[in-house]
């Protein structure tokens, strides 16, 4: 296909889907159905809601999620074809984390096989041969012939002396955002910019909690912590993680924000609402992308991450009201704050 | 010519204790597909075997892994099938699991230890490397020893090649220094020094990086061509002991073989019932067995069933209803003719239960367009015999290559044409060259036809499942159909100089105007956003058919330049004597066989898929997977009696 052909086909494509998104309102409206109208909006009977079907429809959601995306790259090839591809590679990441803590758990076969994501063919993990596995140790070396056998390698290492997936977590997410980021710099202009607009805003927010998390929660070392944060931030750079993760407290640390990131931040004193704050932010800019911007890879990229944030919100309903939990509650959590933080991999 | 038209509804009403046996009844059909629905799930709650299927499931799992173990050691399987056997007993799975499990248990270990050993000659093999790299390292490289001494920490070590640069700079922080990064590849080696501090996070950070640190031998003060020397001699112990485990592992392996082959046959035979899977209900002592079976294949399955279910039973069958369409796998076709191009027509997708199947279709086309652009009377034979020879290899594609071939021969014969040469045969029709005009209109009357065939196949498709609005409005549906006409009606009046029509002008806006307000119906967007959208729809509509019907010239452009190509070999022929000559005529035609060949059957493919499934072909039919057996059956009547512990 062309590019002016390919340009064509996915602005269509995202004109349609894009239709169909639920925006923020119509997120609000859903709250206000009674059960059954609630289970008919996604096709469904409110009798099959049960803890069985919660799981499958959250499954199918995100399915559907992974088939869009999958739509979405038919017409594309080479750096925009990866960069895509390797945005739905959380799903791999997601599932290699699952796998270790359920082996690590020791839960049976189908209880771990019921927490994966059905993977798309353009993806490169099969779990298969890792879920026939007899524990921990055995899993890490079947990595050893995936992209994941150096990460394998090292946790192996580490599980000799303490069986902890913290550290495999942490460099599962670094691997896959500096993989996202990667990605994103072998773009050409205007897609390069554009990505990197949203893509940085992403890995500044997952450096910024996870920096803080580690330095001021877990207590890790101002090094330790530098070691795991993950480069090609927008806003936050090296430096300035540097003087963040030397500070004594939170309050300290976030003095040391670059101006546009306090002015986001504003009033926030934990974790949880700086998130929060930060994830707006990059929903309000995946927004701006959506509409306005001549890179369509961009386009298409904001409109998976506005759709996952809108699956991620039906899902948050639908199973806050089938397990009974006040709507005043779900409302509260959803809407009053900022959206869920709910992209995090980790 | 409907997809899947024969497909039946089967129900088994049968007693709980034969349901391995219908399982494997109907899995020797090789024709049953199981149907999971949960369609009686409330007279029916129970799905039998349940826990049999998981410890098969783990069985396989442990097999699954010594077997690949078996093949990385190069020990051959045991030849031949043996005794196959009918339902797998719950006392002989037992046995199996626990054996394929101790089995692994005891394999593990080793397999493990292999692998280890692999990677510590990996880091002899990065130290040997290091003594080079670190002998002009202004250090007391004894110091590496110790780690340094008590006021420096001295490391050297691997570490992933992509992880360097931020080691380098967590180090930074605290006061350590990376001195020489060394290689290249996915590793390299680092040195690494700093000043030595007790609360340092040092040996944390060097973890999470993936350092592996190299042991520095106590010989290392010696001269380099001993301590060579000495690694040397820990390399070849290290691999002699790699070696006799890994001989004393495939001699294990290589002892149990048998036991192997046989767990394999007895989990193969496990397999129908395993698949089976939620299509098997149960309450009490009744159950159900729920699939669809082509009506061929009913008979057969009632004499299965009859004589190896010990109870009473009873089938029912119904046609698939209409909610059930996208449910109902379709069969490919098994005729030896059409079975190259059903597995071609599947590489694009299944056709809906239903709709049109377009095998024979597909393959009157294909080998049609084929003769046209590749007419030659001896390549065609060629061809033919080309797939004759390789029939074992080609297994089904064999009657592809005769039947492309044939068709090319024909055509050969209406072009006058064998092996390039122009003059040998009188065409029954035309040489190409002699009119190449006619022949481009004449292509251009094909792809009309083609995409004609296409959108009344396509408007067909969408009336069987009820689609009216789809059959009108769609793509390749009635309007966008009859805008068409117009437009080429249009053109043909104009260039017979009649000037354009003002009824086809007419028609055109008219169905413009409906295609139009059809999508901006469908939509639900900004306005700007809808106008852009319905505009670039309608205009792909228009652009399909336009694009679509030149896109037929190539089968007139690949015949003339089949005769241009031999024309070429001819003249690069007649500048050469004697061997020269005949070897350029040899070597030519087998370039136009060989390259021609494949260029015409891709782009006869390519108007297939794109100007022919795309518009009449939703291609998302379920793929017919009916139940199989791997291994022979035969009856084993002492298993009768141990049914019952299989399905409970």
């Amino acid at each position: 296909m062309s590019r002016v052909a390919e340009q064509a086909y996915l602005r269509t494509r995202l004109a349609i889907l894009n239709a169909r998104r639920r925006d923020e309102a119509q997120l609000r409206a859903l709250l206000e159905l009674t059960n059954d109208e609630l289970a008919a909006e996604f096709g469904l009977e409110a009798e099959q809601l049960d803890e069985n079907g919660l799981d499958l429809f959250e499954q199918s959601q995100l399915q559907a999620w992974l088939n869009e995306l999958n739509t979405l790259l038919r017409p594309l090839q080479g750096a925009d074809r990866a960069v895509l591809v390797q945005w739905a590679r959380r799903y791999e990441v997601l599932n290699l984390k699952a796998l270790v803590r359920g082996k690590l758990g020791g839960l049976s076969r189908s209880e771990i096989e019921a927490s994966l994501f059905i993977l798309p063919g353009f993806l490169r993990l099969d779990h298969e041969p890792l879920l026939n596995t007899d524990d921990v140790m055995e899993l890490l070396r079947r990595l050893k012939d995936t992209p994941y056998h150096q990460l394998g390698r090292m946790a192996m290492r580490r599980f000799e002396e303490q069986q902890d997936p913290f550290l495999l977590d942490a460099s599962l997410d670094q691997q896959f955002y500096s993989g996202l980021s990667n990605c994103v710099a072998r773009l050409s202009e205007p897609d390069r910019t554009a990505m990197r607009n949203l893509v940085g805003r992403m890995v500044d927010r997952h450096n910024l909690i996870w920096l803080l998390r580690y330095r001021h929660n877990y207590q890790l070392q101002p090094a330790e912590a530098l070691y795991l944060s993950i480069n090609g931030g927008l806003q936050l750079t090296r430096e300035h993680l540097r003087q963040i993760l030397q500070m004594q407290t939170l309050a300290e640390s976030l003095e040391r924000l670059p101006v546009g990131m306090r002015r986001l931040v504003g009033d926030a004193d934990n974790l949880v609402d700086i998130r929060d704050a930060l994830v707006l932010d990059l929903q309000h800019q995946a927004k701006l992308a959506l509409r306005a911007t001549q890179s369509v890879l961009t386009s298409v990229f904001a409109y998976l991450l506005l759709r996952y944030y809108e699956i991620k919100t039906a899902n948050a309903i639908v199973q806050a009201r089938f397990t009974r939990l006040p709507d005043y509650l779900l409302r509260d959590a959803l809407f009053v704050k900022p959206l869920n933080e709910q992209m995090e991999v980790a | 010519m409907r997809a899947g038209h024969n497909m039946l509804h089967l129900t088994v009403h049968l007693m709980r204790d034969d349901l391995p046996s219908a399982g494997l009844a109907l899995a020797e059909i090789g024709a049953f597909v199981p149907d999971n629905r949960p369609l009686c799930s409330e007279q029916l709650p129970e799905v039998p075997g349940v826990t049999y299927r998981e410890r098969i499931r783990r069985a396989r799992s442990h097999l699954d892994r010594l077997e690949s173990l078996q093949a990385d050691l190069n020990v051959p399987p045991v030849a031949g099938e043996g005794d196959p056997f009918l339902v797998l007993r719950r006392a002989q799975l037992v046995e199996v699991d626990e054996w394929l499990a101790d089995a692994w248990k005891h394999c593990s270990p080793t397999e493990a230890k292999l692998q280890e050993i692999q990677e510590e000659l990996g880091e002899l093999e990065q130290l040997e490397r290091s003594l080079d790299d670190f002998a002009d390292l202004d250090v007391n490289l004894s110091h590496l020893q110790q780690g340094g001494n008590k006021y420096l920490d001295l490391r050297i070590g691997t570490v992933p090649a992509e992880n360097v640069e931020r080691l380098r700079e967590a180090l930074s922080m605290e006061q350590y220094l990376i001195v020489r990064v060394l290689g290249k590849g996915e590793t390299v080696r680092v040195a690494i020094a700093g000043l030595r501090q007790e609360d340092a996070p040092i040996g944390n950070i060097l973890v999470a990086a993936g350092f592996q640190s190299l042991d520095i031998p106590a010989s290392f003060r010696e001269s380099p061509e001993k301590v060579r020397k000495m690694l040397q001699r820990s390399r070849a112990a290290i691999e002699k002991f790699h070696h006799q485990m890994r001989q004393r592992l495939a001699d294990w392996v290589d002892s149990n073989r048998a036991e192997l082959a046989r767990a394999r046959r007895l989990l193969d035979a496990a397999e129908p019932y395993v698949e089976l899977g939620e299509s098997a209900r149960a309450h009490g002592a009744v159950a159900i067995l729920q699939g669809w079976l082509p009506a061929g294949a009913l008979i057969e399955a009632e004499s299965l069933l009859k004589g190896q279910l010990q109870q009473p039973f009873v089938i029912e069958t119904r046609r698939p209803r209409p909610d059930e369409r996208h449910l109902v796998p379709v069969p490919v076709s098994r005729s030896l003719l059409l079975k190259p191009f059903a597995i071609l027509m599947q590489q694009y997708g299944v056709p809906r239960f239903g709709e049109f199947d377009p095998t024979i279709l597909f393959a009157v086309t294909f080998a049609a367009m084929f003769g046209m652009m590749f007419g030659d009377v001896g390549h065609g034979l060629v061809f033919v015999a080309f797939g004759i020879a390789l029939r074992r290899k080609l297994k089904e594609f064999t009657t592809l290559f005769i039947i492309a071939g044939l068709m090319a021969t024909l055509f050969g014969f209406l072009y006058g044409s064998i092996f390039g040469v122009e003059h040998w045969l009188h065409p029954l029709w035309m040489s190409p060259m002699s009119d190449p005009m006619y022949m481009l209109t004449l292509a251009f009357g094909w792809g009309v036809a083609f995409l004609s065939l296409g959108s009344f196949i396509a408007i067909y498709n969408r009336l069987v499942v009820g689609d009216l609005i789809g059959a009108l409005f769609d793509p390749g549906g009635v309007f966008s159909l009859v805008m068409y006409y117009a437009l080429l009606g249009g053109l043909i009046v104009m260039l017979q100089g009649g000037g354009w029509p003002m009824v086809a002008t007419m028609l055109i806006v008219l169905m413009l105007g409906l295609l139009m307000a059809y999508q901006w119906r469908e939509l639900e967007a900004p306005v700007a956003e809808r106008l852009l959208t319905v505009i670039i729809e309608t205009f792909e509509i228009v652009n399909g058919y336009v694009s679509g019907s030149l896109s037929f010239l190539r089968v007139a452009a690949f015949a003339l330049n089949h005769v241009a190509l031999s024309i070429a070999v001819f003249t690069l022929a007649d500048m050469m004597d004697g061997i020269g000559h005949w070897a350029m005529i040899v070597g030519g035609n087998i370039f136009i066989i060989v390259l021609e060949g494949l260029i015409v059957s891709i782009q006869t493919l390519r108007l297939e898929y794109y100007e022919g499934f795309s518009r009449y072909f939703y291609a998302d039919g379920m793929r017919y997977k009916p139940l199989r057996t791997r291994s022979r059956i035969i009856p084993d009547s002492s298993s009768n009696r141990l049914r019952n512990e299989v399905s409970s």
